[in-house]
């Protein structure tokens, strides 16, 4: 038999456990991967498109929708961008502000990933303990903003909701819990023997390849690469905090997972920063809260949320181009808006997501590994697919 | 087909007379309570992602909501499923991908649409690349909300069951 008989055409998904909203198209030899092509585009929903036709306001709900487990990076990518074009900042508190809901939103998006791999590799426990304790994450950013995960807490100007009363007690004791159980989760799935059999020395991208290809996020810094947007380019509040940039040499699978759960520790760290350094002020800008009438001006006052002013509504952007980089829970995040001054919608929008950056590793990384091994690898790069197709 | 028996001689077709009276059998009362009953608390449904509710449906499988004491345990294979739960906005793409699994799977089937997308296209109303499931598939629950709880989805499974225990969704035909 020749080789090109024995190659067989296998089809993973869209209806398959481990191959989430998208197809692998594997050409297998026995059990080795000769060829794995990622055939994506099922969960597009042309959110570029829809983003000329909606308002400059109603489009901050919009560019969340794709990356449902990390919104906050979009969130924060669009308002940075619509902001440039404005020409106004947001007051120091609402900086803060963003990097906390920023940094909650990214350890519960890192603990879904990670709940997502450890079903793919086989381990249930892995899935119901990061998915269990991602909820008490979940429940102090609703305290914060009202909503389980669409957020849509930043606004052009600010944020939508000043700390609520005794966030900080409430905050500590979840980190706290979290810390406590990190040792069990080394102890039950990461130091598992079965775990490290499975991801150890799978999967491996090297520095070069991985800055070749254009990679982005913790599946860069796991290959040695300390590019953080944080740091290159901070932003929000960023500049003030002191943090680290997690990174780890060996590239594999493995070290990716290791990435996230360092980044889970050093988000802790920022959160707590965060809460002692807040500033006191305002949280939307004066140029707005004047526009507000003075009986919800007061309101606004008393109850910490802030009101709409009447030209949020048909808000017009001065002619121009921005760009903006955030760095979200999978990687960086990039919006580009032009505006032409003179309709209410923008006259084009780019998303640039990390999903679709990484996509290119699924050829990449599986060629020569085990059928076995598409899922583990899959998982540690933490890839969503709806956020990739947009 | 002949068939004797203690000396009465029985005309006609045995299997087809057999499968009458099983069918008679199974949708008469006391029978029928169970039926509906088994069938109610072991919806499975099959694992097919559709769209960004994923996320949501994730989480209500999960420890803190634990649809799982409802019975409804995601499966691998459409072939031992008998609920499809569309999760979100259903592309062109998806949308034949949906219909392959819906079709796959063994009688009696259930569709739960879940999100404002399910519904009527939700914030992607006005999208090129969408279809509506209730277009291409026979749902029979629709959870509003974008994304819905995990609330609304263990709300969405206990209203099938109701739906089902009452006679209304399974029948029995041959
Ligand atoms: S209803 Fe909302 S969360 Fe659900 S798929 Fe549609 S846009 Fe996504």
């Amino acid at each position: 038999m020749t080789v090109e008989e024995r190659i067989l055409e296998l089809l993973i998904g869209p209806q398959h456990p481990a191959s989430g909203h998208m197809r692998l198209v594997a050409k297998i030899d026995g059990d080795i991967v000769v060829e794995l092509r990622p055939n994506i585009g099922y969960v597009h929903r042309s959110v570029e498109k829809l983003a000329e036709v909606k308002k400059y306001l109603h489009i901050i709900p919009l560019v969340e929708r794709p990356s449902l487990a990390d919104t906050t990076a979009n969130n924060l990518a669009y308002v940075m961008a619509l902001e440039k074009l404005l020409g106004i900042e947001a007051p120091p508190r609402a900086q803060y502000l963003r990097t906390l809901l920023a940094e909650i939103n990214r350890i519960h998006s890192h603990l879904y990933g990670l709940g997502i791999h450890g079903v793919m590799i086989g381990s249930s426990t892995a899935y119901m303990w990061c998915f269990g304790d991602r909820e008490p994450f979940i429940e102090i950013a609703q305290e914060l903003t009202g909503a389980r995960l669409t957020y849509s807490y930043i606004i052009p100007g600010g944020v939508r909701r000043d700390l609520p009363q005794g966030f900080e007690d409430r905050v500590e004791k979840v980190l706290r819990y979290l810390e406590n159980r990190m040792k069990d989760y080394f102890d039950i799935y990461f130091n598992n023997p079965v775990t490290r059999a499975r991801l150890e020395g799978v999967g491996v991208l090297t520095k070069e390849d991985a800055i070749k290809l254009g990679v982005t996020g913790p599946n860069l810094r796991a290959s040695g690469v300390p590019y953080d947007v944080r740091k290159i380019e901070p932003y929000a509040a960023y500049p003030e905090l002191d943090f680290e940039v997690v990174t780890r040499e060996e590239g594999d699978a493995l070290a990716r997972v290791f990435v996230r759960i360092g980044e889970i520790q050093e988000s802790m760290k920022i959160i707590r920063q965060v809460l002692k350094n807040i500033p006191e002020g305002p949280i939307f800008h004066e140029k707005y809260v004047k526009m507000v009438p003075p009986k919800l001006r007061e309101y606004m006052k008393e109850t910490g949320e802030v009101k709409f002013p009447g030209t949020f509504a048909n808000l017009r952007v001065p002619a121009g181009e921005a760009i903006s980089r955030v760095e979200g829970g999978r990687g960086e995040v990039v919006f580009y808006l032009i505006s032409d001054g003179k309709s209410l919608s923008p006259y084009r929008m780019r998303m640039v997501t990390p999903s679709f950056r990484n996509v290119i590793l699924f050829e990449h990384l599986t060629k020569g590994h085990r059928v076995a091994d598409i899922p583990a690898i899959y998982g540690s790069l933490d890839y969503f697919p709806p956020e990739a197709d947009r | 087909m002949v068939c004797m028996m203690e000396g009465t001689m029985l005309l006609g077709n045995l299997e087809k007379s057999a499968r009458k009276a099983a069918a008679w059998l199974v949708n008469k009362t006391p029978i029928r309570n169970i039926r509906d009953w088994g069938i109610a608390f072991s919806l499975w449904p099959v694992h097919f992602t559709t769209a960004c509710c994923g996320a949501e449906f994730a989480a209500s499988a999960a420890p803190r909501f634990d649809t799982e004491r409802f019975g409804f345990l995601p499966f691998i294979a459409s072939r031992q499923c008998n609920l499809l739960f569309i999760e979100g906005t259903l592309t062109k793409k998806m949308g034949e991908a949906a219909i392959w699994v819906y079709e796959q799977m063994p009688e009696p089937k259930f569709v739960i649409a879940m999100g404002a997308c399910g519904i009527d296209g939700g914030i992607f109303w006005n999208s090129y690349n969408i279809v509506r499931p209730m277009d291409i598939l026979p749902v029979s629950v629709f959870i509003p909300g974008c994304p819905p709880r995990p609330e609304a989805v263990a709300q969405a499974i206990i209203m099938l069951q109701r739906k089902i225990r009452k006679g209304e969704m399974v029948k029995y035909e041959f």
